[in-house]
């Protein structure tokens, strides 16, 4: 700093001294009040800010004003608006919509239905919670579940009918896939890659991104079948398969948000799934792969938002720092693809913000993670629909709301225009420094107990989440926080506004009801009909596999998929050899 | 003479849904309301939560479900529960519920449903009040 600069900053922080006893301690006092209800920021909150060092431009290292110059949907936003685009509608060569229910074969055809009416994206498979924790329609645990919140793939056969509405200019080696499964993932994955194998594509060409971040579920979502250390033998073994042989495939896609909304600080989201990540590269690096071969294809869900919209600003600049400086600086990536935090959505509000009292207001709490968004590196998008706390399914109404939302954002208040538009401002960049401080020292506390690994078998990071998650309901319920229609305005003078709601028929409700028989009996003859021996062959020679740590699981599997092993055969066998995760008790 | 007979809760994640956030929530604060509570974890089969019910000698379940398959694993509980005559267990259920099946719950013997944005405080003033009544009838 020159010298006539600090002749100032202290001028700058006399007057701030004075300010405070002059004027804001006294009003404080007047108005009787322990402390001032809100802060003010002047440069003596940043003296030693360093703008090439902390934020840099957009594009550059280390990312916090943004991950490009500009984003691939704003070079077009201007030809989207003309063309009149619906994001929700998928559409050639790109991600299509999110969806899966019933038996494959119900699947497929509401997916032919869907092409039919325009909607040309590529698979987003919701697999159901069987097929999640690794059970077959005929197991005991999967009473009820069998093609309820995602399609039943109980084997190479069920995957198969799936892919049945993709093929020509919809074929795997056009558009990408999307998978979001954890715990099984490997099996997902090696039935991609037979397919591939089966319709003559080179697994180089398959492009996609599986969800494949199991330490998130054992912190947030519940879906784990294998204890922490033995799914990372899993998640190894993928990340070497990948970049070994489909390297436009994305290996992951790491989810901060399961983590909020399961009830994570802001914090305890932000260390958490960096060390989540952390961990996915030392998994790579076991693998004995380099940095810079497998990173850039690391990809984020995203990370958990709330209602606190300067802080998630700040938290999603932090967050580009952290990773960027991890990356370079204890991993020594030379990649600017490996630094960067590739995600569809940045900040957003998080379903859990979102409340069934008054549910018509939850439209106006997401435009505020839509503008947390669109000024923190990414699309205003507004998310979720208004009606998300109404039951599985939003209505065409609400997903109209938060499209236009989006768009009146984008194209009205030109929320986009401007990339990290808080740069340099004192108060954000205090906020900023202070949200990576927290989180470092949350990440060194991680690092000491022996990484993301150690800290979920100890159950630190489970339990952690659920005190902040019971915290935050006791704020509530004291009032400590204030919830909008929920604990606070809730007098008999307030009424509740109601749209007309028409929940979209997307499943049919008469498949859903006989998707689990059906599926049982499809299970049954593919029993019948398969060949027994080389079933039992290969999975023999997986645990045989499974039991020696320095061998490649994939291979093993893609056999087991191909012979038509189900999906339950192939995790008993890894069960019988890694045995199971517990659940953690509180 | 059931003066320092703490209420014994049960709170249980049926089937296969690992939304726990919830499950978690309205254990600790019905722990720190003074009840004895026992949380399964997730992924228990309606056999081992009656079964643990029973066990248990509860007073209360609190069934906690947000896949959408309540009206199932809820009436598998409950089915579980008259078959180890233990079907005077008051039955209560938490979650993602839409209000269309509230009263198929209800007739199926749950006492009261509880979704989001529900004060712990509400839970245990039901519990309180119910398991009195209950006491008061046997």
């Amino acid at each position: 700093m020159f010298q006539d600069d600090e002749k100032e900053m202290e001028k700058i922080k006399h007057a701030e001294e004075n300010w405070r006893k002059n004027l804001l301690e006294k009003r404080v006092e007047r108005f009787n009040l322990a402390k001032s209800p809100t802060t003010f920021y002047s440069p003596a909150a940043l003296t030693k800010h360093d703008f090439m060092e902390k934020v840099g431009f957009p594009g550059e290292y280390p990312f916090t004003a943004g991950n490009n110059p500009f984003d691939f949907w704003r070079a077009f936003a201007e030809d989207a608006a003309k063309m009149g685009y619906r994001p929700d509608w998928g559409g050639a060569g790109k991600v299509g919509k999110y969806g899966g229910f019933g038996t494959p074969a119900d699947y497929r055809d509401y997916l032919f239905r869907m092409q039919s009416m325009g909607r040309k994206g590529g698979p987003n498979i919701a697999f159901d919670l069987a097929t999640q924790c690794g059970y077959d329609p005929d197991s005991a645990r999967a009473i009820g579940e069998i093609g309820r919140v995602g399609v039943s793939v109980a084997s190479f056969r069920d995957f198969q009918i799936i892919y049945e509405a993709y093929t020509g200019d919809l074929d795997i080696d056009k558009v990408p896939s999307n998978f979001t499964i954890n715990a099984p993932a490997a099996v997902i994955i090696a039935m991609y890659a037979v397919l591939a194998k089966k319709r003559g594509i080179p697994l180089e060409h398959l492009a996609g991104t599986p969800q494949n971040d199991i330490l998130k579920e054992f912190i947030a979502r519940g879906t784990y079948i294998f204890p922490p250390r033995q799914s990372m033998r899993l998640f190894r073994d993928i990340c070497a398969f990948c970049v070994g042989h489909m390297p436009r495939l994305n290996i992951n896609s790491i989810g901060g948000y399961h983590i909020r909304e399961a009830g994570a600080s802001r914090v305890q989201d932000l260390a958490f799934s960096l060390a989540n990540g952390k961990a996915y590269i030392q998994a790579g690096l076991e693998a004995g792969l380099e940095v810079d071969a497998f990173a850039p294809r690391f990809t984020f869900n995203a990370f958990g938002g709330s209602m606190e919209m300067y802080q998630e600003i700040a938290f999603q600049r932090a967050a580009r720092r952290m990773w960027a400086r991890m990356l370079k600086e204890e991993f020594g990536a030379k990649d600017k693809r490996s630094m960067i935090i590739r995600q569809p959505i940045t900040a957003h509000i998080g379903c859990s913000s979102t409340t069934l009292n008054r549910p018509l207001n939850n439209l106006a709490r997401a435009v505020v993670g839509g503008l947390a968004a669109g000024m923190s590196g990414g699309m205003p998008g507004v998310y979720p629909p208004f009606d998300e706390p109404l039951g599985l399914g939003h209505s065409q109404e609400a997903v109209q709301l938060q499209l236009d939302a989006t768009r009146i954002m984008i194209y009205e208040a030109k929320v986009a225009d401007v990339n990290d538009p808080w740069a340099g401002s004192y108060f954000m960049e205090s906020l900023t420094d202070e949200i990576e401080t927290d989180a470092l020292a949350e990440m060194k506390k991680i690092d000491d107990m022996g990484g993301a690994v150690a800290a979920i078998e100890s159950g630190y990071m489970q339990r952690a989440v659920a005190r902040s998650a019971y915290e935050r309901q006791k704020q509530i319920e004291r009032q400590e926080t204030f919830l909008v229609g929920v604990n606070c305005f809730t007098g008999e003078n307030e009424i509740t506004v109601n749209v007309n709601r028409e929940v979209e028929a997307t499943y049919d409700p008469e498949l859903m009801k006989t998707a689990e028989e059906r599926q049982k009996a499809a299970l049954a003859q593919l029993k019948q009909e398969r060949d027994d021996k080389a079933v039992s062959g290969a999975l023999a020679t997986l645990k045989g596999h499974a039991a020696d740590p320095d061998k490649n699981l994939m291979p093993g599997i893609c056999d087991c998929v191909e012979q038509e092993a189900t999906l339950q055969e192939i995790c008993d066998v890894l069960r019988e050899v890694f045995g199971e995760a517990e659940p953690v008790k509180l | 003479m059931n003066q320092e007979h703490k209420i014994r809760v049960l709170v249980a994640k049926p089937g296969l849904d690992g939304h726990e956030r919830g499950a978690r929530v309205v254990a600790y604060g019905l722990r720190d309301a003074g009840f004895e509570v026992i949380y399964t974890g997730l992924r228990q089969t309606p056999g081992q939560i009656a079964k643990a019910a029973v066990d248990e000698d509860v007073d209360v379940i609190g069934l906690s479900i947000l896949s959408g398959a309540h009206l199932l694993l809820t009436r598998e509980v409950i089915n579980n529960l008259r078959e180890l005559e233990a079907d005077d267990i008051i039955v209560l259920v938490g979650g993602v519920v839409p209000e269309n099946d509230f009263s198929e719950l209800k007739e199926m013997g749950v006492t009261e449903i509880f979704t989001s944005g529900t004060p712990i405080s509400a839970i245990a003033e039901t519990i309180q009040n119910t398991t009195a009544a209950r006491r008061n009838a046997s």
